[in-house]
């Protein structure tokens, strides 16, 4: 049996969002298709509101309903404490962990030359920019630490460098609950190069 | 091929679906050899944080059935190329690299040429890895790529009549601008070579034999010593335009990845703009 074409365009549409393949995206448009009118219309409404309301904050380039957004205008939160991170929900994992009392920094991005992603496709320019504004004194850079995120960090501390600011990349080590047997060797060696005092 | 054992390394790597990555590996068994890895965005158990760019690895890769793509099973790191992610000049020089092997690289062949061609990627891996790269280094290590993909240029002799370079009368172009030294000769990019008996007219790169002698050097020397030949000055923006344009013409798009090389590592001169035989043809040119 041949699908109708206004399923066939959902389905295929669906694929176009991130990790959904065709199996996925028949399941959610054959879901829809039998889901109550109202369920639909609010879907595609929060669709378009979101996109109409979200804005990016003009100091950390995070995503917000009002510019500059509540953590930077946080007066409680060190100005001169900033930790650089690649994406929104990077910047939402460090928070969770309740330990940073400084602000952030949302890059866009890390370098990928192989996938055409330069400096310029980045907010480095504007990174660097608050980096002589006056107001800091340290940039933590918390990119991922896969070839990517490393090479990004480091290009940035190439650049941020003449500033004289103190520059720190957040450190690697073995993940709680891990096995020093099943763990791999780049991690267990760097966990051992980044050993901390025993108070 | 069922199950296939041997050392990797990782040219690009494609998210798809809900957790897999499509990989394109370079392994001295096959060449390139495109695997998918199931569950890669996932499992931290099967592949431990090892598919990842400059790093080593050894795989397991196996094939079901013959017309289904190849999956990856396992992956080991050997040993990783940290330098290359701590230095800007080195990352996008490795880039490069890596981008020009995924183009460039044969999905088999013979044996011997296959495992030169992965001895080639790990050894510039290495060099990388504790040098900091210049437009010289560079320009020698697209060389020796070109070499190991089987796409060395003839720097020695005419392509077309065959006489050696240090014989060759060299014909340089005659009066109008007065530019280019009576000791320069022509390199036909097509052809792959050096040209003494052009006709009138034909598009040449003009380069002194000198700076072909050099280059052949260069093609001599391990990857190890690569470092230590110099090469400055005219001789480095003759080699900068042949290399460039040879490599160009193999490729036949701009990298990726060039723009951010570029950046990070500006040639000491510019030059290279293709030059023709006489002023005869010059005006031809110009007119048409
Ligand atoms: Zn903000
Ligand atoms: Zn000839």
């Amino acid at each position: 049996m041949k699908t109708p074409p206004p399923i066939e365009r959902l389905v295929a549409n669906l694929k176009r969002l991130p990790g959904i393949g065709e199996k996925s995206a028949t399941r959610l448009a054959f879901f829809l298709l039998s889901a109550p009118d109202t369920l639909v219309t609010e879907l595609a409404d929060a669709m378009t509101r979101m996109k109409q309301e979200i804005v990016l904050c003009s100091e950390c380039f995070d995503l917000t309903e009002v510019s500059p957004c509540s953590l930077c205008q946080d007066e409680r939160r060190d100005p001169a404490l900033l930790c650089v991170v690649e994406e929104p929900a990077d910047r939402a994992a460090v928070e969770r962990t309740g330990g940073w009392r400084g602000r952030y920094f949302v890059l866009g991005g890390a370098l990928s030359p192989i996938d055409g992603i330069g400096p310029e496709n980045l907010r480095i320019a504007e990174l660097e920019a608050r980096a002589r504004s006056g107001t800091l004194k340290e940039v933590v850079l918390a990119t991922n630490p896969n070839a990517e995120g490393d090479a990004t960090a480091h290009y940035i501390a190439e650049r941020l460098r003449p500033t004289g600011l103190r520059l720190t990349r957040i450190a690697y080590g073995m993940p709680m609950g891990g096995d020093l047997e099943y763990a791999d060797h780049v991690t267990v060696g760097r966990s051992l190069k980044n050993r901390q005092e025993l108070s | 091929m069922k199950t296939l054992h041997t050392e990797a390394l990782l040219l690009r790597s494609v998210d798809v679906g809900e957790s897999d990555r499509i990989l394109h590996l370079l392994t001295p068994r096959t060449g390139r050899l495109t695997v998918v890895a199931k569950g890669a965005r996932r499992s931290k158990k099967r592949f431990p944080g090892t598919l990842d760019f400059f790093n080593h690895l050894r795989v397991q890769v196996e094939r079901r059935r013959p017309t289904s793509m190849p999956q990856l099973q396992l992956a080991r790191l050997e040993r990783t190329f940290d330098g290359i992610r701590r230095e800007s000049r080195r990352f996008a020089l490795g880039c490069y690299l890596l981008e020009l092997l995924d183009r460039l690289s044969p999905e088999g062949g013979r044996a011997g040429d296959l495992k030169a061609l992965f001895d080639f990627a790990l050894g510039s891996l290495t060099l990388l890895d504790e040098t900091r790269p210049d437009a010289a280094l560079r320009t020698l290590l697209e060389l020796q790529a070109l070499d190991a993909l089987g796409l060395r240029p003839e720097l020695g002799r005419c392509v077309r009549c065959g006489t050696p370079i240090g014989a060759a009368r060299s014909r340089g172009s005659s009066g109008s601008g007065g530019q280019s030294s009576a000791a320069a000769l022509g390199f036909h990019i097509a052809d792959g070579g050096p040209v003494c008996c052009a006709e009138p007219g034909e598009m040449l790169l003009p380069v002194h034999a000198g700076t072909l002698r050099a280059l052949e050097g260069g093609l001599r020397l391990g990857l190890p010593q690569l470092g230590r030949l110099s090469l400055g000055g005219q001789a480095l923006a003759e080699a900068r335009a042949l290399v460039g344009r040879f490599l160009r013409f193999h490729v036949g798009i701009e990298l990726r990845s060039e723009a951010f090389l570029e950046e990070r590592l500006t040639p000491a001169g510019a030059g290279g703009r293709l030059a023709h035989r006489d002023s005869n043809a010059d005006s031809n040119a110009r007119r048409a």
